[in-house]
């Protein structure tokens, strides 16, 4: 994974996996305590104690008939080597929280990314699942829930690549008011 | 059923009613979204495929995803299910070939033999 963005995006595959209708996802810069937090919550199966700890095994997996289960020790491993960590709380029915913190300025912190494009690409593949977003840094705030971000006569008249492709174009716009941008990384100095 | 005749009437019936089913309903483009798939670029891929169909709306294609299906190496995995046709499983799709897949096999109705790793029948 080359970047942040696409660590959410499987982080919020794994809660689309354990049959969650509702994703959150909050993104918090902040540069004057030098963090950057990503959190991804889901109404999911969520798992036991035994599980919780299993999971960050890359050679862990729920799935039937495969050896590894890669995506969340890629995570960790991506938040450790910028100085952050990951935390994950899960109670079974309840769902999963998975929190990533990062130092923003570390030189070796990933770039954040293509925030729309995995929140798009996720809208995709996950119609059915109501996905809420915000973004919070220093010059702005931006939230934005799937459900509510077409009119009833877009969702009525507008198909399913026009409604993605209107989409991806309102959370470009929201992002970009609130100041967002992507960025290239931690930065040495 | 008396006959050897009113056994095969049934089958055909029975397979006309099948071929009318799974004819029905729009061509289906999915996407691998597994770690595998994300991290060799299926958001990308996903993104052009959109992009594209947007410049095509009256296709009325239903794009969607699915998980990692074992075969890693050739992720991006993408695949183009028109109804009434076998099932075309591409690999190593990126951009620019998701790009051309839509153009090829989704507009002209014309397999791209090069990238193609797997083609399943409707029955399969």
């Amino acid at each position: 994974m080359v970047d942040i963005s696409l660590h959410l995006l499987d982080l919020m595959q794994n809660s689309a996996r354990a049959q969650a209708t509702r994703v959150v996802m909050k993104i918090t810069e902040n540069r004057e305590k030098d963090t950057l937090t990503a959190i991804v919550t889901d109404n999911g199966i969520g798992m036991d104690e035994e599980e919780k700890r299993l999971a960050l095994d890359p050679f862990y997996t729920t799935k039937k008939g495969k050896k590894v289960g890669l995506g969340l020790p890629l995570v960790v491993q991506a938040a450790r080597m910028s100085g952050g960590d990951v935390k994950i709380e899960s109670h079974p029915v309840s769902g999963t929280t998975v929190e990533v913190t990062f130092s923003l300025s570390h030189p070796d912190r990933q770039p954040l990314g293509d925030i729309p494009a995995t929140l798009v690409s996720f809208m995709a593949g996950n119609p059915d699942t109501e996905l809420s977003f915000e973004y919070a840094g220093d010059q702005g705030t931006f939230s934005m829930t799937s459900s509510q971000l077409f009119s009833q006569e877009e969702k009525e008249t507008l198909g399913q690549i026009a409604l993605l492709s209107l989409a991806e174009k309102r959370m470009r716009a929201g992002l970009a008011g609130a100041g967002f941008r992507p960025d290239g990384g931690g930065v040495i100095g | 059923m008396k006959s050897i005749k009113d056994l095969e009437r049934v089958k055909e019936q029975a397979l006309a009613d099948m071929r009318v089913r799974s004819s029905s309903g729009s061509p289906r483009v999915t996407v691998g979204m597994g770690t595998c798939g994300i991290a060799a670029g299926a958001r990308e891929t996903m993104l052009a495929i959109i992009d594209e169909l947007k410049k095509r709306q009256k296709l009325d294609v239903t794009i969607t995803e699915t998980g990692c299906i074992g075969l890693c190496a050739k992720e991006p995995i993408v695949e183009v299910h028109i109804p009434g046709e076998p099932r075309v499983v591409y690999g190593n799709v990126d951009v620019s070939r998701a790009r051309q897949i839509v153009a090829s096999h989704l507009v002209n109705r014309k397999v791209v033999d090069d990238w193609v790793i797997n083609i399943r029948k409707e029955d399969e």
